[in-house]
């Protein structure tokens, strides 16, 4: 392929993420282009002309009747071909936070068989009762095929939700296992499960679950934050981080992408082949 | 016909909202509850077919993984079900958005007066629940009377087939407009009118606008157009405009100080032009980053070449006190329209809160009208959904609370934008209007709210009238409307804008036509949200979510389209012109033909008495107390206060990192819960520039003077920025006064001659530490009447004045985000010093406070020595000597010590010893006094020789040394042990007593 990647992200109707979320996407060597929902179902924009599409965080229709739920209606209803021709022509699509939320609405998660329309997965309100913003850290499914998580291990991430708790039902968490669809799972500091155990799982998601993929590993959502991680100053504990290293003699703040932003490099890599 | 779809989650599925109600109910009244489960109830008045219902049901209101639902009531179980709706006119978002989804999905648009509302049924299961228990959850938890209406139905009365029955609060007022026109006889007649249709024109203005209107070239140009006396219309303009408010008559008033005890006399004309526009204008000159103050919605400063910050603060009190989610929620989206409506507009960047509130345990006799509990909740929780939903971070914010705040509770809201320095080639920050251009109304639609602000009368309970004087802000409305106008703005559509908050349309379009000189409108192009309300409503309501934008008409077909295209209702409502005249139509029929220069002339300067006591004449004096034999209860004990406890449950629940801009947050430390001394953004996400921002308020020294608690409030925002790693030479500042009212009264308010000289006194200190220190105010509101009468025992009724309270809010750029730092101490074996000098200063002071005396030295400011210390920390800060700083504030050198250790997971061994001292002072005064000017420092053993040169020259003690064992160790000036605490009991009790609120 040549030239740069193209990534679209959505914005409109209560979406609040897409600066940073394109920010983060250029950081990865991708040219991002924020849209806006009506101009993707008015035709001014195609998704034919780019290769990720990411719906961002943010309050879709002011989140009133479910999370994600009514952005999802509205998609479903204007441009559900279009969106499942992007999905099924190996393209990339990454669903964070009320991201996540409409994609499981829209049945474009879990995606069993190739089915795309289903709903039978859900994120519903946090048990503890209330919005949070917090960090987490994330154990990454290494064995899994998402095509976002390659290569990480285990990081951190903020989380920014009043309903993310992942829930359905067991015999889709067991396919979901089976198949390595759960890309990434709410753990301890050093990496072990959560085992449900707040504020490690900080909204009660079954299994510890953070974010599923698509059986190809090319849809993926998550309810963590990677843009939020875009810089290494967005770490509630660079501060200490920098201390360190200012003691043995190096700058501030390391070079390289940060663990947010690697999550979009690695799909901007594969797609560049 | 209309339907009633009733909507739950499954029973095996946990349900937090009830939860948390189940939870509330036992913790705040006792009551106690087996299980809570929450029905949403969306009642749909629309005619619908049967597979149109359907439809919707499925697919928009019902999860299918989650969630049932059904036409009928749900058979969920419950011993009592407690059923809550909004009152008639009141701001249902999920109702409206409900419209939008089913337009959507069927292809519809629903037909005039068919609507969704959405309410909620709450099913109470508890064996020993009482109907009047179920009354309580539904009075005093769940519902306010001002914007709900609830119902509660035992089992065994209940309908299984009809449940909550049918209710549609829909408005219906059946009023045809009328414009009336007010006859201006007498000066008696205009204010018996002005009286009873509640206008509160000042008294002395009375006489300024019969002149204007007897005036022959008046009345003859006012026939031309049909006009004879004034009309309600008119007067309720020049109401608004010249309302305390809008027009700042308090602070543009005249005040005859007076100082009993010297015999000094003075005479202060404008506290504005003297001590704010004065000053700021000095600095202005100097500071080549100062762009745009005094004129505009929100100050701006410069950021970098090619962009410039903006920042305002404001004041939601009133509405908040009635209605504390509305009012709050309502503060934050509206000051989140400032910047909005700053220049040609700016993107929001990151909000602040402050909330002052009764004690949150009240128990005593009075009666607000709502527990400061709940009503803190309310608030709490009204700007979490007004900043959250608007994609915007809360960074920062405090809470404090004192009994003066029952009688009225403050909420201040503080936003701050950025704006690329230029649009197309023109200055982003200048606009006008110029004759020919459109007058567009973007946003929300207008009803009856907020009319003549927050009068509670009777006719609101009525069923089908509208609630409008309480409003609930819409942030899903007001955040598609900041896109759309970004994005004209960046197009070049945009000749001027300003929000539409206090005083509407009547405020946005009569400041606005200054600039060309006159308008014309034509009201009833004004979308409504129902029918039926007059000329002059329509003109000062203050329904909000709405932008008032010029645009040349060239342009207006692409300013329409691209509204349109964001799902933002434009409408345009008039044009300016260069008569000199504000001309206002309905139907062609002139309603209001005003001389726009009349404001300007001739009305009288309000006058005030102020009457200055010195403490000493007061009777206050330093309290006589012995020294404390167990020092480490005390210290526990400070640390348990509610105003010094932690509150992370509140910075928890909003976000404070999103826009990916999050370098230092509101909570610091290995665990993340310590509250850092400020925020710092990166605004540029390609850029190392940041912006610190911080807060500080203390108004318990106003019970010593005034002036001192200004000077000290604006010391710690300015110290708290430069702890995390500010620019001296570039911060700037934001005042926001609240006062109780200072109108001298014998028996409504005897000491207002004394509050009137507490204000003149804040203000001269705003001007002296300003100037001092190179603040320039870029922003500041005042609310100047911050009181409330609330019944007590044996039905009497109690004044409650609130303290005198200025929040002063610093922004500061930093140079680069690298250097920033945190107050939690990093590395066992670094030095710790504490800079500046601790004196007797714990007048008005928490640990006073904690035995009962306020005490007479309180702190002062000395800029002439603090300025040049906090240069050298600047510059060690950002040469990398320093590993935590933190300022000491309020509760002194052992509540932020402890605090840096607490966040640093790592122990602190003091020797008071060492602490600079001016005299001799004993080791309870070392520990709480709250001196300003200081810091607290941690360095690096091998960093200390280039430290204390940095900081040479200046009072510096190296205290003690960070520990590995989690011990707060401290040995009294004398080298005895006074505390010697595990960090744990330190934690425990600072979390004491809000640690298991979420």
């Amino acid at each position: 392929m040549t030239g740069k990647i193209r990534a679209l992200v959505l914005t409109g109707f209560g979406l609040n993420c897409d600066l940073e979320t394109a920010h983060a996407l250029e950081l990865a060597g991708a040219e991002a282009v924020r849209v806006h929902i009506n101009a993707l179902i008015d035709g001014d924009a195609r998704l034919d002309d780019y290769q990720i599409l990411a719906f961002g965080g943010g309050f879709s229709w002011g989140d009133d009747h479910g999370a994600g739920v009514l952005q999802a209606v509205r998609l479903r209803t204007n441009v559900g071909d279009q969106l499942r021709a992007f999905v099924e022509s190996q393209r990339l699509v990454i669903g964070i936070c009320n991201g996540f939320q409409t994609l499981v609405n829209l049945g474009l998660l879990p995606g069993f068989d190739g089915d795309y329309q289903t709903r039978s997965v859900a994120l519903t309100f946090n048990d503890c009762g209330n919005f949070r913003d917090d960090w987490v850290t994330l154990k990454i499914d290494t064995r899994s095929p998402c095509v976002f998580t390659k290569g990480l291990d285990v990081i951190d991430l903020p989380i920014r939700h009043g309903e993310g708790k992942f829930v359905t039902a067991p015999e889709v968490i067991a396919r979901l296992e089976a198949h390595h669809q759960i890309a990434a799972r709410y753990a301890r500091p050093d990496g072990a499960p959560a085992g449900g155990a707040f504020p490690h799982n900080p909204n009660g998601s079954l299994d510890d679950i953070a974010g599923v993929c698509d059986p190809t590993g090319r849809v993926f959502g998550l309810m963590p934050h990677p843009e939020g991680f875009n810089h290494w100053s967005n770490h509630p504990l660079w501060t200490r981080q920098a201390d360190t290293r200012k003691r043995n003699g190096q700058s501030s703040l390391p070079a390289g992408l940060t663990p947010g932003v690697q999550m979009f490099r690695n799909a901007v890599a594969l797609l560049q082949g | 016909m209309p339907h009633r779809l009733e909507v739950t989650l499954k029973p095996e599925l946990f349900d937090a909202e009830g939860e948390t109600l189940r939870r509330k109910a036992w913790d705040y009244f006792g009551i106690r509850l087996d299980t809570v489960r929450t029905v949403s109830v969306v009642t749909i008045d629309a005619d619908l077919t049967p597979e149109q219902l359907d439809l919707i049901r499925r697919e928009v209101f019902t999860n299918p993984v989650t969630q049932m639902s059904s036409y009928e009531p749900l058979p969920v179980p419950f011993d009592w079900t407690v059923w809550i709706g909004f009152r008639p006119g009141v701001r249902d978002n999920p109702g409206s958005t409900g419209v939008e989804a089913v337009e959507d999905i069927l292809g519809i648009q629903l037909a005039p007066g068919e609507n969704l509302y959405t309410s909620k049924r709450y099913c109470l299961a508890g064996k020993e629940l009482s109907g009047d228990d179920a009354r309580k959850i539904a009075e005093d938890l769940l519902a306010n009377d001002i914007i709900q209406q609830w119902k509660v139905f035992q089992a065994a009365d209940w309908n299984p087939a009809e449940g909550i029955g049918i209710i549609i609060p829909k408005v219906k007022l059946d009023h045809t407009p009328t414009v009336s026109t007010i006859p201006i006889d007498s000066d008696q007649a205009l204010q018996a009118v002005s009286d009873e249709r509640n206008l509160a024109l000042n008294p002395n203005d009375i006489p300024t606008i019969r002149r204007y209107f007897l005036r022959d070239s008046v009345q003859e140009q006012r026939r031309r157009v049909g006009l004879s006396d004034p009309t309600d219309l008119e007067l309720e303009y020049i109401s608004q405009a010249r309302s305390d408010h809008c027009n700042h008559n308090t602070f543009r008033g005249l005040f005859h100080y007076t100082d009993p005890m010297t015999g000094q006399a003075e005479d202060v004309d404008s506290l504005f032009k003297t001590c704010i526009e004065a000053p700021t204008l000095k600095l202005q000159s100097e500071n080549d980053w100062v762009v745009s103050v005094l004129w505009d919605n929100a100050g701006i400063g410069r950021f970098d070449d090619d962009h410039y910050y903006v920042i305002t603060g404001e004041t939601h009190n009133s509405p908040s006190n009635m209605e504390a989610y509305g009012g709050a929620i309502t503060g934050i989206v509206g000051v989140y329209r400032d910047p909005l409506g700053t220049g040609k507009g700016a993107r929001l960047l990151m909000g602040g809160y402050g909330y002052c509130v009764g004690p949150r345990d009240y128990s005593g006799d009075l009666q607000p009208h709502l527990h400061p509990r709940r009503l803190l909740d309310g608030v709490i929780e009204g700007v979490r959904d007004g900043g959250n939903k608007s994609g915007i971070p809360t960074t920062f914010g405090h809470i404090l609370f004192h009994p003066g705040y029952l009688g009225k509770c403050l909420v201040f809201v503080t936003a701050v934008g950025l704006m690329p320095a230029r649009v197309g080639d023109a200055p982003a920050d200048q606009k006008k209007t110029s004759a020919g251009d459109l007058i567009i109304m973007c946003g929300g639609r207008v009803g009856k709210d907020g009319i003549h602000g927050v009068t509670a009368s009777s006719e609101i309970f009525s069923e089908n009238t509208p609630a409008g004087h309480v409003q609930i802000g819409d942030p899903y409305t007001q955040k598609k409307m900041h896109d759309f106008l970004l994005e004209a703005r960046d197009e070049g559509l945009i000749q001027f804008i300003t929000d539409n908050g206090g005083g509407g349309l009547s405020s946005s379009i009569g400041e606005s036509a200054q600039f060309s000189n006159g308008c014309v409108v034509d009201l009833e192009k004004v979308p409504l949200k129902y029918e039926g309300l007059d000329q002059w409503e329509i003109w000062v309501s203050e329904s909000q979510e709405r932008m008032t934008v010029a645009v040349r008409p060239e342009d207006v077909d692409r300013f329409m389209a691209l509204s349109r295209k964001h799902a933002v209702e434009s409408t345009v409502i008039g044009h300016y012109t260069d008569s000199g005249k504000l001309h206002i139509r309905y139907n062609g029929e002139t309603c209001a033909y005003v001389d726009l220069d009349f404001l300007e002339s001739g009305f009288p300067q309000w006058e005030f008495e102020a009457e200055w006591l010195p403490p000493a004449a007061r009777g206050l004096r330093e309290p006589v107390i012995g020294e404390p034999a167990s020092y480490a209860d005390l210290l526990l004990d400070m640390l348990a206060r509610p105003n010094v406890s932690s509150k992370e449950w509140v910075p928890r629940q909003y976000d404070h990192e999103v826009q990916g801009g999050s370098v230092i947050k509101p909570m610091v430390g290995v665990d993340r819960d310590v509250p850092s001394d400020a925020a710092v953004i990166r605004p540029v996400l390609s850029s190392p520039r940041g912006l610190a921002f911080s807060q500080a308020l203390l108004p318990t020294y106003s019970a010593v003077d005034a002036y001192h608690m200004t000077a000290c409030a604006i010391d710690e925002a300015l110290r708290r920025v430069i702890a995390v790693g500010g620019d001296c030479d570039h911060v700037g500042g934001v005042d926001n006064f609240c006062w109780p009212n200072i109108q001298y009264h014998p028996e409504k308010n005897p000491d207002g001659k004394f509050k009137a000289a507490q204000l003149v006194r804040a203000c001269r200190a705003l001007r002296d530490v300003c100037l001092a220190y190179g603040i320039p105010l870029l922003s500041g509101k005042d609310s100047m009447y911050v009181d409330g009468n609330l019944a007590g025992r044996y039905g009497i009724s109690h004044k409650v004045s609130a303290p005198e309270t200025i929040q002063f809010s610093a922004i500061s750029r930093v140079p680069d985000i690298a250097h920033c730092t945190t107050m939690d101490v990093k590395v066992a074996g670094d030095l710790v010093y504490l800079l500046g000098i601790t004196r007797d200063e714990l007048g008005g002071s928490e640990y006073y406070d904690h035995l009962g005396y306020v005490g007479r030295q309180v702190p002062e400011v000395r800029p002439e020595t603090f300025q040049p210390l906090y240069r050298c920390l600047q510059t060690a800060i950002a040469d990398s000597l320093t590993a935590s700083v933190r300022g000491i504030y309020r509760g002194g050198l052992a509540v932020h010590a402890a605090l840096a250790a607490l966040a640093g997971g790592l122990g602190l061994s003091l020797d008071l010893a060492k602490v600079p001292l001016e005299e001799a002072l004993r080791d309870d005064k070392v520990l709480f006094s709250e001196s300003t000017g200081r810091f607290l420092v941690t360095v690096a053993p091998d960093r200390r020789q280039a430290f204390e040169a940095a900081l040479d020259g200046h009072a510096v003690g190296c205290i003690g040394v960070v520990t590995e064992a989690p011990r707060m160790v401290i040995r009294g000036t004398r080298g005895e042990p006074l505390v010697d605490l595990a960090l744990d009991d330190l934690k425990t009790a600072w979390k004491a007593p809000f640690g298991d609120l979420v």
